[in-house]
């Protein structure tokens, strides 16, 4: 079972969520405290219909983790089979490369901010 | 005759627009038109492919459900016209063209009969819709193109006539190594013997093994790569338009499946800032097959110009399709990804690697290990030391 306990309270956009300055902050102080560790929230695409919600929005990264593992684990905590769609967007426009190390993606994508944004979705359906 | 047959037989020339008057180059799965002096070639070619489209008065789905697939089928039809293609490929080969009034290849009977609408048709909509089943979707649910593509998958296992390999390439990464497996097993009986051989430990068991291997040697299995991919969230990020085109330029092509907004259409090629579809959106009477296996073709084929749409109206979810017959093929093809790779502008869909990348199989092993419960699993890479951030570690 895909662990769903905590339902998502807050359905805003983190990013609308919290000004820039606190962002900012928030980065600040997580930077100074976790040097080897990058800042990424994670959101799930608001008109995703078939992967469930995480109950975490951010999320501390090893620089040295490869997007390939990172996305295993989040595929491994939804309890994804391999054969199901999973994509993340980097920054909500392309997907990154497997192989990139998120210290890689980090240092092309981050936000003024100084978070790492990312939205993951499944794929659309047709019929009509 | 209703309205869908109307459309087909006498608005034909009326309701499509012609193919357009330009210079600009025509790609149609892998093959450049000039507009301007080769129309008829370009409509020959389009009528050609294999054009599956919503049917009627058919034999219900599972024997109590749907007669017709209207209003639902439409991404199962582009699987079928994208499998379709492959078989041509495979079978007739990609410069085979189709004449209304020849005499049909058995080949082409035996490929259009893996499509009609019953149930014991290799990939019919009945076979499809209930192999669905097994990917979530009940029968008369709607698909994407990676639930169209795990489907044909499995059912190409069945066809013994064909001997596909059909690939699903996830999370937008190519693993040549798994390829040349899926393509060439006796790869791997070989290595088997040769093992034993060393080990001067041959018993019966892997003789059948080496015996088998001999069997089937050199003979690559002709391969359908299927890469489910997306480009955006809500729309196409302009990034990979001229991806997506050069996609359309590989001799290898077999088109995209995709469509807009919940649309599904076959994507055969494009002109200048236009793809150029077949749209399975006509319901058309089921067609029986004759007494003699010959099948009424004439509803096989779209004999009007191809419909066309603005790239940007790409809705971001997609599958791209190539056929490789040989391991030259496939390795060509290798080459040209990564050649267009490393050229500037456009952003690649996917990615190309040689081999599985070991540090997944690691996080893999970890997470399989049956010693902890999904919660202590969990903890190794979420210490949650901040009460807001989950912090992972390697």
């Amino acid at each position: 079972m895909p662990p769903l306990e905590k339902p998502q309270l807050q359905n805003k956009p983190f990013k609308l969520r919290k000004s820039f300055a606190t962002r900012r902050q928030e980065v600040a102080g997580i930077r100074a405290k976790f040097p080897n560790k990058i800042p990424v929230i994670i959101e799930r695409f608001d008109r995703e219909k078939f992967l469930p919600p995480l109950d975490k929005t951010k999320f501390l990264v090893p620089h040295e983790l490869s997007m390939t593992q990172f996305i295993t684990i989040i595929r491994n905590r939804m309890a994804l089979l391999p054969t199901q769609a999973f994509y993340l967007l980097v920054n909500n426009s392309g997907l990154s490369s497997m192989s990139l190390t998120m210290a890689q993606v980090y240092k092309d994508h981050q936000d003024e901010d100084g978070f790492l944004y990312m939205t993951y979705a499944s794929q659309e359906m047709f019929g009509r | 005759m209703d309205a869908a047959t109307l459309t087909y037989d006498t608005l034909r020339f009326g309701e499509f627009e012609d193919f357009p008057d330009t210079s600009e180059p025509v790609w149609i799965l892998g093959k450049e038109y000039n507009a301007l002096t080769e129309k008829d070639d370009i409509l020959s070619d389009v009528t050609s492919r294999l054009w599956f489209t919503y049917r009627k008065n058919f034999p219900p789905i599972g024997g109590t459900g749907p007669t017709s697939d209207t209003g639902w089928g439409c991404m199962l039809r582009c699987g079928q016209m994208i499998l379709g293609e492959a078989l041509l490929c495979r079978h007739l080969g990609r410069n085979w063209r189709w004449n209304r009034d020849e005499k049909q290849r058995e080949e082409y009977i035996s490929i259009l009969n893996a499509f009609i609408d019953k149930k014991d048709s290799y990939y019919s909509i009945h076979q499809i819709a209930q192999m669905g089943v097994g990917e979530g979707k009940p029968i008369g649910q709607w698909y994407g193109p990676n639930t169209v593509a795990q489907v044909l998958k499995k059912l190409a296992v069945f066809d013994t006539w064909s001997r596909l390999v059909v690939h699903v390439a996830m999370d937008n990464t190519v693993v040549i190594e798994e390829i040349k497996r899926l393509c060439m097993p006796w790869l791997d009986a070989a290595e088997a013997c040769g093992d034993a051989e060393a080990g001067g430990d041959l018993n019966g068991c892997l003789e059948g093994a080496c015996a088998m291997a001999e069997e089937e040697t050199a003979l690559w299995r002709p391969l359908v790569l299927l890469i489910p991919l997306r480009l955006g969230l809500s729309d196409i990020n302009e990034a990979y338009i001229e991806t997506l085109k050069q996609c359309f330029m590989l001799p290898q092509s077999l088109g995209v499946i995709g469509g807009k907004p919940n649309s599904a259409h076959y994507f055969i090629g494009y002109v200048g800032e236009e793809l150029i579809y077949l749209d399975p959106h006509t319901t058309q009477p089921a067609v029986d097959p004759c007494e003699d296996s010959q099948v009424p073709d004439e509803t096989y084929h779209c004999q009007h110009p191809p419909c066309r749409m603005h790239i940007c109206e790409l809705d971001p979810s997609i599958a791209a399709g190539f056929f490789c017959r040989t391991e030259d093929e496939f390795d060509d093809w290798c080459m040209r990804i990564r050649r267009l790779s490393c050229r500037r502008g456009g952003l690649p869909m996917f990615e190309l690697v040689d081999s599985q990348p070991c540090h997944m199989v690691s996080v893999d092993v970890l997470n399989l290990t049956p010693d902890f419960s999904d919660s202590d699993r969990l903890e190794r890479f979420f210490d949650s030391e901040d009460e807001e951030f989950e912090i992972l570690s390697l």
